[in-house]
């Protein structure tokens, strides 16, 4: 990750043609939009190792040659692996279903079942037609080609994206789940999703990212787009899943706004992929709202993790609470940096952070940046950061009990998860438990 | 208790009001020597032919002006102001007198009135074990008491200490702080003047503080001095630093660079009250090494200049060594601190520890820039830190930017940052008692603070309470 490598960015090989089919895709203004956020990708400089948010990864990882394979051909060699949508169709534990089938297409189950109630939940490509006024609204407004150059990219050849919106006091009981599918190896997937959640209404979105290559052919990748406005009085709780096969490069960003009174829940897990660098942001732009982010990574082997979140309070009385979690063993590396700023307009503040990293053993590397940006005086604003081993006396005390030492070590990760499992809506805790207490048992 | 702060209050009033006539004092001065604005290798060969040095630092001086000429201005921290400065404009070297004194009587009048006013030869009588005076770019005035002589303790300007301890000097200059550790670093070793050289020789016990005192006088003059401090094993020292300048229209530039050298079991305190005026940007490169079972301890006050870039850095090289770094900013209107702390673990069994406390005012920026990094062979390394920071007024404005990156697995590092406004259940409180606010406000200042004064000797703590009580005046806007 930290190795330099030889690509750069004047090489023509890794510049979009003007002849890339997801440009012609769309209406008009999509076109031209992509075009600009392609002419922008071409131009902008791929970001120096020096400059911040990017020290700790190396950014040519996510640079991927134009003439790989293009990520909506069918593959051959993989099957779509059937296993986890069938399983979600059984238990009909999540209630909706959107499979995002290795770029290649998107399933939807049980959606029409909403559609009553006037929520939609469809490819982004069709919403472009069907609910134009909404996407050409919305579509973009957080992420688009001057956001970075990824995210230009991005916005230059996402495919399969997702669209989905809940009309102003409609509640969505059930979480709506979203499986994307990565691609062959050697493939590349941009990812897009919007949602939109309207005035006093209530949405829960888990967003399941999963498949890859776990063989040594080449690695995959994936970059991915999520931007989420929770209207006035809006109650919206997303979760993102990462847990990618090995072989995978994952890159992503995630913005949110949240207008007066909306609350939002955002939860990062990170359990698979190679290198993967994903950026959270959520912006209180009205009076009164209230966001929470509840991270949890859990690495090994030689992954690495760069997790980046926002909290920009723009509007007074916003309040905002950040716990981040870290479990780091064999020869895996995370980066941590967590960003606060509350602008002079914004009284009245209050805005919290926490991360806590726990190193399994030696050879491990954590690096933790919490950062306060605080323009006015009317604010109450903390933050914490502790990175270090399970206390040996912990330890200790638990073979005093009889207790074994790898079930010891055991107990204490279990606990370190839990207390952050504890704090999620109880659906979508038992089904990430699920994933935590997995890895807990290669302990 | 209010009658104690009332009576406090008074003595205060007696005080001049403002840095402009406690500090912001000018002397018309005929400089010995004042050579021109701007800088090139003739500034360099020049400086360094008035000082006779030896041919290695003239050429490294000559080097140093290349790297500082090639390295381009930060692009992080506040590169806005940064790229004010006008390098052009600015005088390198001049030289007020000929001869540095060792009695206050024959330096020149206006230069003693100028101490005088600052209280520096009252202090060295009262509690200090030796003073340097630096005004402009050279020690005008330096003593030191016999009996430390006597212990073989060296305490002499950076231009003596060259000429009478060569080989000291030369085995030890910029071996912490590389002449390409940064563009201000590069800037001072080319033109350096002036600054402090110390060696405490083993098991010496400097039990007095030695200080330097840095004044600058002259609008656009560039201060660049260079100061070295070796404890050697088993020997401790206290060095006090403390610098004002004249208020002018135009920025002056006080570039310095600080290396400290702790070798085993010695112990090292450097504290520094930075009261510079608001027209002088104040860009220093500090650091030190510890060696095994050393201490240092960096105790950073910043009050005055426009800018501050500043970072005390310690590195922890031999086991069991330890830091501490207690920095403290003060940002009033139009300043901005970029202060804080760097601690580099090295050697296993090492433990460091830094605080930092800061108060922005008005639209005063105060920021924390830090650093903790844990090498792979520092096992059983201990960190804390904790970042506090006050904001008074609407505008005011507060940064955190810690950075830890940690390489091994049996550490214990642990950050905390805070950032509020004076509680209203404090004020409340407090004028409940009869205090007015302005008072309330004061003391609960005061309090913040607490945690440095503390630590300085109580001359200088009672010089920082009123530093702090001129700064807060008119608090409630």
């Amino acid at each position: 990750m930290s190795r330099s490598s030889q690509k750069t960015d004047t090489t023509s090989e890794y510049l979009i043609p003007e002849s890339a089919p997801e440009l012609l895709r769309g209406p008009k203004w999509l076109r031209d939009a992509r075009e600009r956020s392609r002419r922008d990708f071409n131009k902008s400089p791929v970001p120096p190792r020096g400059l911040h948010l990017w020290r700790y990864t190396d950014p040519a990882t996510f640079l991927i040659p134009h003439d790989g394979p293009p990520d909506s051909t069918p593959d051959d060699g993989v099957q779509s692996s059937e296993g986890p949508v069938s399983e979600h169709l059984e238990k009909d534990s999540t209630g909706r279903l959107v499979h995002d089938v290795g770029g290649r297409d998107i399933e939807l189950h049980g959606a029409d079942a909403l559609t009553s109630r006037g929520v939609v939940v469809c490819r982004l490509s069709e919403a472009v037609d069907r609910h134009r006024k909404l996407v050409e609204q919305y579509l973009y407004q957080l992420i688009n080609s001057r956001s970075g150059k990824f995210e230009a990219q991005n916005s230059a050849l996402w495919n399969n994206g997702i669209f989905i919106f809940v009309p102003d006091s409609v509640r969505v009981a059930e979480p709506i789940h979203l499986l994307r599918e990565a691609g062959r190896s050697g493939s590349t997937q941009f990812h897009r999703l919007l949602i939109v959640v309207g005035r006093n209404a209530e949405l829960t979105v888990v967003d399941e990212y999963f498949g890859g290559d776990d063989s040594d052919r080449n690695t995959s990748h994936a970059n991915s787009a999520v931007e989420i406005f929770g209207l006035q009085e809006s109650r919206v709780r997303y979760v993102s899943l990462q847990r990618y096969a090995h072989r995978m490069n994952s890159y992503l960003t995630h913005r949110a706004t949240l207008e007066r009174g909306a609350t939002m829940l955002t939860v990062p897990l990170d359990f698979g992929g190679a290198v993967s660098k994903h950026n959270y942001g959520v912006s209180l732009v009205g009076e009164g709202a209230e966001s929470n982010i509840i991270g949890l990574l859990f690495a090994s082997g030689r992954q690495h993790f760069d997790n980046h979140t926002r909290h920009h309070h723009a509007a007074s009385r916003t309040q905002s609470n950040i716990d981040f979690k870290t479990v780091l063993r064999d020869k895996s590396t995370s980066a941590y940096t967590g960003l606060i700023r509350i602008e002079n307009e914004a009284k009245g503040c209050e805005a919290y952070q926490e991360n806590r990293n726990l190193l399994l053993n030696r050879g491990v590397r954590a690096e933790v940046i919490p950062e306060l940006e605080i323009l006015n005086e009317d604010v109450s604003c903390t933050h914490g950061a502790t990175i270090g081993p399970i206390d040996p006396l912990t330890i200790f005390y638990l073979k005093s009990r009889g207790i074994e030492q790898e079930a010891a070590v055991r107990m204490i990760v279990a606990g370190f998860v839990d207390s952050t499992l504890k704090r999620l809506p109880s659906d979508v805790a038992e089904r990430v438990a699920g994933f935590a207490h997995r890895r807990l048992e290669g302990l | 208790m209010s009658d104690e702060i009332r009576r406090h209050n008074e003595d205060l009033a007696s005080l001049d009001k403002d840095y402009a006539t406690r500090y912001g004092f000018q002397d018309p001065v005929n400089y010995f020597h004042k050579g021109a604005r701007g800088i090139n290798h003739e500034v360099v060969e020049m400086i360094s032919r008035m000082k006779k040095e030896p041919a290695w630092m003239t050429e490294l001086r000559h080097a140093a002006l290349d790297i500082f000429t090639a390295k381009p201005i930060p692009k992080w921290g506040n590169s806005e102001l940064l790229s004010e400065i006008d390098f052009e404009n600015i005088y390198y070297f001049m030289k007020p007198i000929e001869h540095q004194q060792s009695n206050w009587d024959n330096v020149p009048e206006y230069i003693k009135k100028t101490f005088d006013r600052l209280g520096i030869p009252e202090a060295e009588r009262k509690f200090l074990g030796g003073v340097s005076a630096q005004y402009e770019s050279e020690v005008v005035y330096h003593s030191m008491r016999e009996d430390l002589k006597k212990q073989g303790i060296i305490f002499l300007d950076m231009d003596s200490g060259l000429r009478e301890h060569p080989d000291l000097v030369k085995k030890y200059f910029g071996t912490v702080i590389s002449t390409a550790d940064n563009k201000f670093a590069a800037l001072n070793t080319a033109v350096w003047s002036g600054g402090s050289l110390i060696y405490v020789p083993p098991g010496i016990d400097v039990k007095v503080p030695l200080q330097a005192y840095f004044r600058i006088n002259a609008e656009n003059m560039g201060q660049f001095e260079r100061t070295l401090i070796i404890a050697d094993k088993g020997s401790r020292v206290h060095y006090i630093e403390g610098c004002t300048a004249p208020v002018y229209s135009t920025d002056s530039l006080h570039t310095a660079v600080v290396e400290v050298i702790a070798l085993e079991d010695s112990y090292i305190r450097y504290t520094t009250i930075q009261n510079w005026s608001r027209n002088i940007f104040n860009l220093v490169t500090k650091r030190a090494s510890v060696y095994g079972n050393a201490t240092v301890e960096w105790v950073d006050g910043n009050l005055g200049s426009r800018l501050s870039m500043k970072y005390p850095c310690i590195q922890l090289m031999g086991e069991g060594a330890r830091g501490e770094i207690l920095s403290v900013a003060f940002a009033g209107k139009d300043q901005h601190q970029d202060a804080g702390a760097k601690v580099i673990h090295v050697a296993p069994n090492t433990s460091s520890r830094i605080r930092s406390k800061s108060v922005s005012k008005d639209n005063g920026r105060a920021s924390y820039r830090g650093l903790v990094k844990v090498h792979k062979n520092a096992a059983n390394t201990k960190v804390s830190v904790e970042c506090d920071a006050l904001l008074i007024g609407e505008d005011a404005r507060s940064d955190t930017y810690p950075t830890m990156e940690v390489d091994n697995d049996q550490v214990k590092v642990e950050h905390e940052a805070r950032v509020s406004k004076v509680a209203e259940e404090q004020l409340f409180y407090l004028t409940s008692r009869g205090l007015t606010e302005d008072d309330a406000r004061l003391l609960i200042v005061n309090g913040f603070m607490e945690p440095f004064t503390k630590e300085l000797p109580l001359e200088y703590a009672v010089e920082l309470n009123r530093l702090i009580e001129l700064e807060m005046e008119g608090s409630i806007g």
